[in-house]
């Protein structure tokens, strides 16, 4: 008798209808499937199924997705046939990405630009920066062909700033798509550079608003840095004063924060004045000993003039006495 | 790029006469293999897949085990293949991006190099039409570091923003060359590194200089490249941003040479080069190059050598001729598929579509 409940109850598991539960991360199949039977999809259509793993639990068998399931995509399982349906876990999220800044970040920049850096709140999600990237010029117009749109796009490794090279044909002298249709940026005339509310950073989420930062377009660049023009407003000794550098004219924002180093005495240094002005604070006060500030010759202007090396100078005849890197120092004596 | 003809014969030649490679994946290590970054790739000897991996500044090479040969699929037309990819990997169609195809030229099978979110993945799709994943689990590979690497140096606020994307590999001559750009100072660098890995082997930058623009030194990145043999000669053929179509021979391609690439082209304005191919049909070569303005340039390809280098500005176009094939759109990616096909990731209206098709 014991033996004839026992295979009835046998009989009705195999007999009871499939049931699906999502359980956090996996799905657990109650009803005696078996993994030939199961299929876990993401999408409708034609689609394969989701990529995981089955194991046994007691009688259910448990579905482990190979990538956590996107929280804001419904899912559905087919078991035997039957589908049960599961609704995404999760609305979409709010928009809270912004466009922080944009460098170079003064009112005006020279015709003969190499670059933006444009920095976000938030990580970003590369791949959409050429469809969100707007030059226009005074009328409203997009400039054609302004930037070089690498399809891998120019992101730091947190993808929170991103590099925006002018193409090159647009800038330099004696080129084809310069020769052809003229200069990205004309003297004179007034740009606006528009990152559209459409561009979703990492979560997928668009960013805030639309972001636009107007700049008026002053006469080419083409003299190298000079840092014995640079004025030095040396600190007190003593004290945790600001050594203050004007350069005269603004340098790219990144390779001056990097590329300027007191190394004997650590601290720690800002751009001010639209990237006119380098100011350093030590960590602890300065001694009164003479300070050597140390520059590296890679540094750029907005035009890629570097130091004593303008941008597109012709070096193709003394390629072969060219160092590529080097320093350059200057010194103060803190008062 | 790809891996190409060329390379391909030149690989599986040295394979048979067991002169120039040591066996496929000597010297790799099966561990877990974690990848910054996914982005171009390339076959080099029969089953090695390299994987440029930017986030980390290094080149890794992997042994996929694929060295079954196949005469591959024929024909394949996968409409929505980043719809498929989301749904196999658990998510949405606007969460992936591929970053890069290749195929395994021995085997035919398709490699893709897929952004899920942030996390890198490498997936397959076999001659079945199967989508599978290339499990990273416990794989053999070996990794090694792009020499002269922008070191991680932070500046005076602990920041290190600074990095080189990795914008095209290749493989060719026993070595690896891949092309890089900075996200801060403006340049661009190629450099090769021999394959196998030798761990105290330094790659080669190398400085390409560029005979036309009026001679004006460039730092213009280089946008793709693929090797072809110009007078009997292995050269790298590379497309740059501003329309130069460059030469150089592999020979030359040596450490901390400073070399001059030879302007066989100017391409003409609107001239965006994605990706480019070497293929021979009717006993006659010739260049595909997708083009993100144009559709799809054909380029004769005989003779190269015969062509003078450019050396002053030209008006519009000048050099090697070129026909455009403007009926294929939106290709991103392509690659030699066989003999007779080439296969190409196209975009349309949102949706990916990997298509083979006949070489023209």
């Amino acid at each position: 008798m014991r033996s004839i409940i026992a295979l009835l109850t046998a009989l009705c598991a195999l007999a009871a209808p499939p049931a699906v539960r999502r359980e956090g991360p996996f799905f657990r199949i109650s009803g005696g499937s078996n993994e030939t039977e199961v299929a876990v999809y993401v999408g409708e259509g034609d689609v394969p199924p989701v990529m995981g793993t089955f194991t046994k639990d007691g009688a259910d068998l448990l579905f482990h997705p190979r990538y956590e399931l996107e929280k804001t995509a419904a899912s559905r399982v087919v078991v035997q046939g039957r589908e049960f349906r599961f609704p995404a876990e999760m609305e979409a999220l709010p928009r809270t990405t912004i466009v922080e800044k944009v460098y170079p970040s003064g009112p005006e920049i020279p015709a003969n630009q190499l670059k933006f850096y444009i920095h976000f709140s938030a990580p970003m999600h590369p791949g959409e920066a050429w469809e969100n990237l707007k030059l226009l010029d005074h009328k409203g117009k997009v400039v054609e062909l302004a930037f070089i749109e690498i399809d891998q796009e120019l992101w730091d490794r947190e993808a929170r700033r991103l590099t925006v090279l002018f193409d090159p044909g647009r800038i330099k002298r004696g080129v084809l798509p310069r020769e052809e249709v003229g200069a990205a940026l004309e003297p004179g005339a007034t740009y606006t550079l528009v990152a559209q509310s459409n561009w979703r950073d990492a979560r997928r989420v668009p960013i805030r608003a639309d972001f636009r930062h107007t700049f008026k377009v002053v006469p080419e660049d083409r003299t190298p840095i000079d840092p014995n023009k640079w004025r030095i407003t040396s600190p007190a000794s003593g004290t945790r004063e600001a050594l203050v550098i004007d350069f005269g004219e603004p340098l790219d924002a990144a390779l001056a924060l990097r590329l300027i180093t007191i190394p004997t005495t650590p601290g720690e240094a800002h751009l001010a004045n639209a990237e006119r002005q380098w100011r350093y604070t030590p960590a602890k006060p300065w001694p009164a000993t003479r300070q050597t500030i140390q520059i590296d010759t890679s540094l750029e202007d907005l035009a890629g003039n570097k130091v004593g090396r303008p941008f597109d100078v012709d070096t193709f005849d003394r390629v072969t006495v060219r160092t590529n890197r080097g320093q350059v120092t200057l010194s103060f004596q803190p008062r | 790029m790809k891996n190409l003809g060329l390379n391909k014969w030149i690989a599986c030649a040295a394979l048979i006469t067991g002169a120039a490679f040591a066996a496929p994946g000597a010297g790799m290590v099966a561990k877990k293999l974690e990848l910054g970054a996914a982005g171009p790739l390339a076959f080099g000897p029969p089953g090695i897949l390299f994987v440029g991996d930017s986030a980390s500044a290094s080149l890794v090479a992997i042994d996929t085990g694929d060295r079954a040969a196949n005469k591959g699929a024929g024909t394949i037309e996968l409409k929505g293949i980043n719809t498929k990819m989301a749904a196999a990997l658990g998510t949405t169609p606007d969460q992936i991006s591929i970053q890069d195809l290749a195929v395994n030229p021995v085997s035919h099978n398709i490699y893709f190099s897929v952004s899920r979110g942030k996390t890198p993945v490498i997936l397959k799709l076999d001659v079945a039409g199967k989508l599978t994943e290339v499990a990273l689990d416990n794989i053999a590979h070996a990794r090694v570091s792009l020499p002269d690497a922008p070191a991680d140096v932070k500046d005076s606020r602990g920041n290190s923003k600074r990095m080189e994307t990795i914008t095209d590999l290749g493989f060719a001559d026993g070595r690896v060359f891949i092309a890089g750009l900075s996200n801060e100072e403006f340049s661009s660098s190629l450099r090769s590194i021999p394959y196998p890995f030798q761990a105290a082997a330094k790659g080669a930058s190398i400085e390409i200089f560029h005979g036309a623009h009026g001679r004006f030194e460039t730092n213009a990145p280089v946008r793709t490249f693929t090797t072809y043999t110009v007078a009997n000669k292995p050269h790298l053929l590379a497309a740059y941003t501003c329309t130069p179509l460059v030469t150089i021979p592999l020979s030359e391609l040596q450490p901390g040479n400073k070399v001059k690439g030879k302007t066989i082209a100017e391409l003409g304005n609107r001239n965006r080069p994605l990706d480019m191919i070497v293929y021979k049909k009717d006993g006659k070569d010739y260049i595909l190059m997708a083009n993100s303005s144009r559709g799809v340039m054909k380029l004769a390809a005989n003779n190269l050598e015969k062509y003078d280098a450019i050396t002053a500005p030209v008006a519009d176009k000048q050099g090697v001729p070129y026909e455009t094939l403007a009926d294929l759109k939106g290709v991103q990616q392509l690659d030699a598929y066989d003999s007779k096909s080439a296969v190409m990731l196209m975009s349309d209206a949102g949706s990916m579509d990997l298509r083979t098709v006949t070489l023209p």
